[in-house]
């Protein structure tokens, strides 16, 4: 099921996690759907950072599949996307909060499922 | 054709929707999230694995030599929206990554087999103490014993307007209608 190119490593986990900028506040989840920001600065970013942003160049991904593309954990792309958006490199979109979901969104879900 | 798989690329503006898939081991989350999803689905382990070896029931499930604890990953591109499909394991064990998980999940599909329907107590047990919308689909297998619809919502303790379906997890078109369902009744229960 997995794919070699899951697999393989590109980055080490500890290299990747060791010039980790932290922010404060992390609003970033699986399912935050990450693209490059129009005015990102793409030189000078450490490897993993220069992978991810390699990785997104067709499309937006989200953190997950981010994780599982670069063979990095979760939790290691999770604050590796807060940074970058942190300086202005990545943009993020969060799921919506679902205590009571919108119905707009939920006829979208519908239709598209319906017209597959 | 063309202009159809132009319709599947994520945009910035496509809203990010999950739903989570929910079922003890060798019931079929892996194979319904893959005949679902429409990238290879994507396995990362979150929960150290070899343990549940040895703690997990394979009983009743022959042909499953080995259990997965990762999570099964899958996306499907909708015009407007990118439904997200995460094949949760259900034992309590796992408590806190189920409760990171439906986070901000629409809803769960309960996966049941009937050939192990006690097994899916501890995942219903989850379901209902995270308070989130749910509906059962049982993914019928070749040697699954069939029971009246009552008996099985009898079975399982389901509340009357629960949705309860009978699922090919393998089938896209099944596992498609199960999903429809589950959205639909989430939209009642929004509207209500």
């Amino acid at each position: 099921m997995t794919s070699g190119r899951q697999r393989r490593r590109v980055v080490p986990d500890y290299m990747a996690a060791a010039r980790l900028s932290v922010p404060e506040h992390i609003s970033v989840e699986r399912t935050t759907l990450v693209s490059i920001a129009a005015d990102a600065d793409a030189g000078g970013l450490d490897p993993p950072a220069s992978h991810l942003l390699a990785l997104l160049r067709d499309e937006p991904l989200s953190v997950y599949e981010c994780a599982a593309h670069l063979g990095l954990p979760y939790c290691v792309v999770r604050l590796l996307v807060a940074g970058l958006v942190g300086n202005g490199t990545l943009l993020t979109r969060d799921p919506p909060p679902s205590d009571l979901p919108d119905i707009e969104i939920l006829e979208l879900v519908l239709s598209g499922l319906r017209a597959l | 054709m063309a202009s159809a798989r132009s319709d599947r690329r994520i945009s910035a503006d496509h809203i990010p929707v999950k739903l989570v898939i929910a079922g003890p081991f060798g019931v079929g989350k892996t194979t319904i999230v893959g005949a679902l999803s429409e990238i290879e689905p994507l396995n990362t382990e979150e929960v150290l694995t070899q343990a549940g070896t040895l703690v997990d029931d394979l009983t009743g499930v022959n042909e499953k030599t080995t259990t997965t604890t990762a999570i099964d990953f899958g996306r499907l591109t909708l015009p407007g929206v990118v439904l997200y499909l995460f094949g949760a394991p259900g034992q309590t064990r796992f408590q806190v990554l189920w409760d990171e998980l439906v986070r901000g999940a629409l809803g769960v599909l309960v996966l049941a087999d009937t050939r192990r329907i006690d097994d899916s107590f501890a995942v219903l047990d989850l379901v209902e103490n995270a308070g989130i919308r749910y509906a059962v689909a049982v993914n019928h297998f070749p040697d699954s014993p069939q029971y009246p619809p009552e008996a099985l919502r009898q079975a399982l303790d389901l509340d009357p307007r629960t949705p309860l379906l009978v699922c090919d997890a393998r089938d896209p078109a099944s596992a498609r209608a199960s999903l429809i369902a589950l959205v639909e009744h989430i939209r009642e229960l929004v509207l209500s």
